[in-house]
């Protein structure tokens, strides 16, 4: 219960009077020097993270991570939905009027990239340092900007619905649910690989 | 009242005779219309064994529930003495295939359905396809019940009944022979009728659980459960094309594409459950208790039993079919869907819940 809670304890490692040998106390305090690693013990430090990660309050962690849930569940089903039709599997449902759907779909981006962000803060020092939280943004990057090319290139085609696809656009679109795929993947492996804190 | 809200077995107790008598009911019905060929009572059946599906979820998730206040609670848990731990197991495992059964004949049922939307007549596989399903299922669902009587009833238990045989051939012998037992006993002499059926049947086998098997295998290997949760959301984001694209449709939002159009959509939406149940079932058959005790669980899946109705609704009403090119859909069917995203938003709220308000994790 309350795995969230169980963070690191406050302060990090300048608590830990006996580090022990291979935990990641040892290893924080190898990295300490630098001044990266420092700067994400502050923002992990700040009021705000603290109170994300240790308040107990369902506001804090449970409710920003449910608007972050809500947020994917928005963005990719909408756009796997553009994706699947652009890849011929809706075939009576044009494409064009689908663009109505961009302002919803980015409006779920931008909640999920200022709640990641909350999340971020409250567990910085972790997440940045976890290659697979490189992995996750590096999807999410290529999604985005796969994203845009479907909108100006599939979207903006004044022969679009009047014709199929050429395989640009399709291309586009297996790699659009490829590269969510991947962010979904390595968004969920976030709380398993690397020095995981459960959060 | 208060004592059916405390106590959840009561909630096994209640479902536990629908796969079985609304079955009954289903099975009639379907049949009746093979005879007279109607096409409404046709799609009545497909509806039936749909629903009654949805409900078989709940009432597998409640069993495990029953089970648990059965034991009692605290470390010292422990049966009471009339009820067998194995023929609880042995129960559970035929209520695990009766489940998967009746979901795959609820599957095709609502894919039956949804393509005599566009067809306008039910699909020639569809009838024959479902027939054999649903006898398997209710076979399979007969067993369950038969079993899961055996954990209380132990009146019809075989081996409560085979002494009980015993007993009556002991006392016969005594009655033809006088004297071959010594004091001849007024009632059973019990102890003689359970050697006696002992020696002629031997020790039976221990019961290996299928379901407990399956279990141990989702929690033993450390890769189970991330990879069932990138599946689950996965499942989720599936389903969720098809809720909001279909249901902002109806609400009004690309109201230039007819129902016709979104309603190819459903499919997909219908896979993202499909992956969401067997993984989810996978969750709950991997570690029971962190469900069976939850209350955010039980909203759950009241919540999915809500939103297999408002399916029931979308296949079996033509209210939404009224909104072609350029038209609103029919408020009936709007508030139909404003429920659905309302439904499937709850749904993941408490999915998200499990470990913060209940005590999953």
């Amino acid at each position: 219960m309350e795995r969230w809670s169980h963070g690191p304890p406050k302060g990090g490692h300048y608590r830990c009077p006996l580090p022990v040998k291979g935990s990641r106390y040892t290893k924080l305090d190898v990295v300490e020097s630098t001044g990266f690693m420092a700067f994400l013990q502050t923002i992990e430090n700040l009021g705000f993270s603290q109170w994300v990660k240790q308040s107990g309050s369902l506001w804090a962690f449970p409710g920003i991570l449910l608007m972050h849930t809500y947020g994917m569940a928005i963005l990719v089903g909408v756009i796997a939905g553009i994706d699947l039709k652009i890849l011929g599997l809706v075939p009576a449902l044009p494409l064009a009027p689908m663009r109505k759907f961009f302002p919803l779909v980015w409006a779920a981006f931008w909640v999920n990239a200022i709640t990641g962000t909350m999340l971020l803060m409250a567990d910085a020092s972790t997440k940045l340092t976890n290659p697979d939280f490189g992995v996750k943004m590096l999807c999410i990057v290529l999604a985005v900007i796969t994203q845009r090319l479907i909108q100006t290139r599939v979207f903006g085609d004044p022969e679009i619905d009047r014709r199929p696809f050429q395989s640009q656009a399709k291309m586009l679109a297996a790699a659009s649910l490829v590269c969510w795929l991947g962010a979904i993947t390595a968004g969920r492996l976030l709380a398993y690989v690397g020095s995981a804190t459960g959060l | 009242m208060i004592d059916f809200l405390s106590n959840t077995s009561h909630i096994h107790l209640l479902l536990n005779h629908v796969p079985t008598t609304a079955f009954t009911v289903a099975l009639a019905l379907f049949v009746i219309a093979l005879f007279t060929g109607s096409e409404t009572l046709k799609k009545t059946g497909f509806a039936m064994f749909f629903v009654i599906a949805a409900v078989s979820i709940a009432t597998y998730t409640s069993g495990s529930a029953a089970e648990a206040w059965l034991r009692g609670a605290g470390t010292a848990s422990a049966l009471p003495a009339h009820v067998l731990s194995d023929v609880i197991r042995e129960h559970e495992d035929a209520a695990l295939w009766a489940t998967v059964l009746m979901a795959v004949t609820g599957f095709f049922s609502w894919l039956a359905l949804w393509q005599s939307k566009t067809v306008r007549k039910l699909p020639s596989w569809s009838v024959p396809l479902v027939l054999v399903l649903a006898l398997l299922s209710f076979a399979a669902m007969s067993r369950t019940a038969y079993l899961g009587g055996h954990i209380n009833h132990v009146e019809i238990r075989p081996d409560v009944v085979a002494v009980h045989k015993a007993c009556e051939a002991i006392l016969d012998e005594a009655t033809k022979r006088p004297g071959s037992i010594p004091d001849a006993p007024e009632g059973c002499p019990w102890q003689s009728a359970v050697d006696e059926v002992a020696k002629a049947t031997g020790t039976p086998p221990p019961h290996t659980s299928t379901a407990r098997a399956l279990g141990d295998f989702v929690i033993g290997h450390t890769w189970m459960w991330p990879t069932l949760e990138t599946l689950h959301f996965v499942g989720l984001s599936l389903l969720f094309t098809t809720v909001l694209i279909v249901n902002l449709r109806l609400l009004g939002m690309i109201k230039v594409v007819p129902y016709a159009a979104v309603y190819q959509l459903l499919p997909i939406g219908m896979l993202g459950f499909a992956i969401n149940l067997v993984t989810g079932m996978l969750f709950f058959v991997g570690i029971p208790s962190q469900y069976n005790a939850n209350p955010v669980f039980y909203w759950k899946i009241v919540f999915v039993l809500l939103a297999g109705l408002n399916t029931t609704y979308f296949m079996l009403a033509d209210d939404a079919w009224r909104a072609r090119a350029g038209q609103s859909a029919p408020p009936r069917a709007r508030v139909a869907a404003a429920s659905a995203i309302f439904i499937w938003l709850a749904v993941l709220y408490c999915g998200h819940m499990l470990p913060f308000i209940g005590n999953a994790f």
